[in-house]
């Protein structure tokens, strides 16, 4: 099987057919995808300011409990980005903003990770006041400006339809 | 309506229809924008609801500073947004409704502040929050999520446009 064979096996799949003949269904999907974005960057802001030192004054247990806000979001949206690739992939494949976006969000995912296996049981225990190690914050810091430019390029993707680089 | 006519003649205008990028960067602008501020609002409101008890109140002081600055760009990428395009979005009913949900949210936030007021909102743990807070808890989310609705229908319900 070939690039374009499984690009048209996803297009002739009963949801992009269904989603490129309804009037509603891909509408709805990008309302809730602006539900999901804001859901995401709700958890992961209070989480990762917490960690950076701006909401010292609350325990990262407490900040931590936002957290199933960003993974509801993050599942919403994969969900409805599956929607949307599903109705138009030979769009969305060849276009140089979905490629950066997905290879951002797997970056953003291996970096949640990472902090999650090796550093989650030691970010629990800081107290209110305590101040995060500099691999914690540094892991902050990456998640944050990766959802931001994931977001950008979400909203750029458009503008990139039909083109084959950034330049 | 010759004011819109002329807003539409304005050579930024005329670049924010006609250039590649004015609308996708204002598009931009409006999406961070809509994430702070949606965002921290729906964080709040469900403390307020109840959920994560042990995270003091007080906290989202800070988190509503930075989700005054995302309105702010929201308000600005807003109206950069409406001169591109004056003649037809003033008109569009999911433009109006959308005016009025944002305001409504506005509201309901500035009750909910009232409402938490006279509470100690400080490091206290399991705070008892006053119903009427918790109904305007409700109402922000609602108004919120009807403000995106009916922004997202712009889009797709503008008219076309005029001769």
């Amino acid at each position: 099987m070939t690039e374009a064979d499984i690009l048209h096996w996803i297009r002739d799949t009963s949801l992009g057919v269904a989603v490129r003949q309804s009037r509603w269904m891909f509408a709805t999907g990008e309302t809730f995808h602006f539900f999901g974005l804001s859901l995401l960057v709700g958890g992961i802001l209070i989480v990762d300011l917490r960690l950076l030192g701006f909401l010292r004054h609350i325990s990262m247990r407490s900040a931590l409990s936002f957290l199933p806000f960003a993974i509801i979001g993050f599942v919403i949206n994969l969900l409805t980005g599956i929607l949307f690739f599903t109705a138009d992939p030979m769009m969305y494949w060849p276009n140089p903003a979905f490629r950066l976006k997905m290879f951002l969000i797997l970056l953003a995912g291996i970096n949640a990770l990472i902090f999650t296996l090796f550093k989650h049981r030691q970010a629990l225990a800081l107290g209110d006041d305590d101040q995060a190690t500099t691999f914690m914050k540094v892991s902050a810091g990456l998640s944050l400006s990766l959802w931001l430019v994931v977001l950008l390029l979400g909203r750029l993707l458009p503008a990139f339809e039909g083109s084959t680089s950034f330049l | 309506m010759e004011f819109l006519t002329w807003l539409e003649q304005t050579e930024f205008s005329t670049w924010m229809r006609e250039s590649d990028w004015g609308h996708p960067i204002g598009l931009c602008f409006h999406a961070v924008g809509m994430g702070l501020v949606v965002g921290i609002s729906f964080m709040f409101c469900a403390r307020v609801l109840g959920y994560a008890k042990s995270f003091p109140l007080a906290a989202f002081d800070q988190l509503f500073g930075l989700a005054w600055f995302g309105f702010a760009m929201n308000a600005a990428s807003g109206i950069v947004l409406l001169i591109a395009d004056p003649r037809r979005m003033p008109f569009t009913p999911a433009f109006q409704i959308k005016m009025v949900l944002i305001v409504f949210a506005g509201l309901s936030l500035w009750a909910l502040a009232r409402a938490l007021e006279g509470t100690e909102r400080g490091r206290a743990k399991d705070l008892k929050v006053p119903s009427g807070a918790k109904v305007a808890a409700v109402t922000t989310i609602v108004f919120w999520c009807g403000a995106i609705v009916a922004g997202r229908l712009i889009g797709y319900t503008i008219g076309p446009p005029p001769v």
